[in-house]
């Protein structure tokens, strides 16, 4: 019987629109997410090697493939965020609505591009 | 209460305690992951730093237990396999956070 359990359709059975679109992305960044924050956790035990062993990570940190990393997870930060908000007023019973639900799922998407800026220069103590 | 509603209001409460602490994290991590390691230590060594990342780890990782589940419910059709992914996770879900809480809370300047 549990053999038989039936499973999800496959990705390539959808029609492409915005709501599968941001559904499969959902999935996609909270993976990347968690695997970041498990990096970040090493990063963290790392420090207990103290100041020599450290080096050689804020070398990698500070060289084009970490900064692109560091905002790569800013706009996936963003864009979870973002959609997690609109997940959870359709749990409280708002903009479930074909409609709005679109409308929602662009402006969570154009909005994680925005957000993701506006993290970095906060951060960065530009604004 | 039937254990999927349970599961269900656990992910859906961590999900909006997580919101606030992502974006507190995330400003943080852009502020000192270029930093000098005197920096990113003294960052780590605050009482507040250590009370909100411990709290962003444990909801995290809970978090993405639950919903990482979903996945494996989705798309994995044996139940044995399912099971073994599962438990391989909850293990993970725990023993990452806490050895890094740990970590964190002996760290010394």
């Amino acid at each position: 019987m549990f053999e038989k359990n039936p499973l999800t359709p496959h990705l390539q059975i959808y029609k492409w629109q915005i709501s599968s679109l941001l559904s499969i992305s959902h999935r996609i960044t909270g993976i990347i997410n968690i695997i970041a924050i498990t990096l970040i956790c090493f990063w963290i035990i790392y420090l207990l090697l103290g100041q020599t062993s450290y080096e050689i990570i804020k070398l990698f940190l500070r060289s084009f493939f970490g900064k692109f990393i560091i905002i790569g997870l800013c706009w996936s930060f963003s864009f979870h965020i973002l959609n997690e908000i609109r997940h959870l007023s359709w749990d409280l019973g708002y903009g479930f609505d074909l409609k709005t639900s679109k409308i929602t799922g662009v402006l969570a998407l154009a909005g994680s591009f925005v957000l993701a800026i506006l993290i970095f220069l906060f951060g960065k103590n530009i604004i | 209460m039937n254990i999927s509603t349970k599961k269900w209001l656990i992910l859906k409460y961590s999900s909006a305690i997580l919101i606030p602490l992502m974006l507190w994290f995330i400003i943080n991590l852009v502020s000192i992951y270029d930093s000098e390691y005197i920096e990113v230590v003294e960052f780590f060594s605050s009482q507040v730093s250590k009370v909100l990342f411990s709290l962003f780890l444990v909801f995290s990782f809970t978090f993405s237990c639950l919903t990482i589940s979903e996945i494996f419910e989705d798309y994995i059709h044996s139940e044995k396999i399912k099971n073994v992914a599962n438990k391989s996770l909850n293990i993970f879900a725990i023993v990452v956070p806490l050895i890094t809480i740990i970590s964190i809370f002996n760290l010394t300047i």
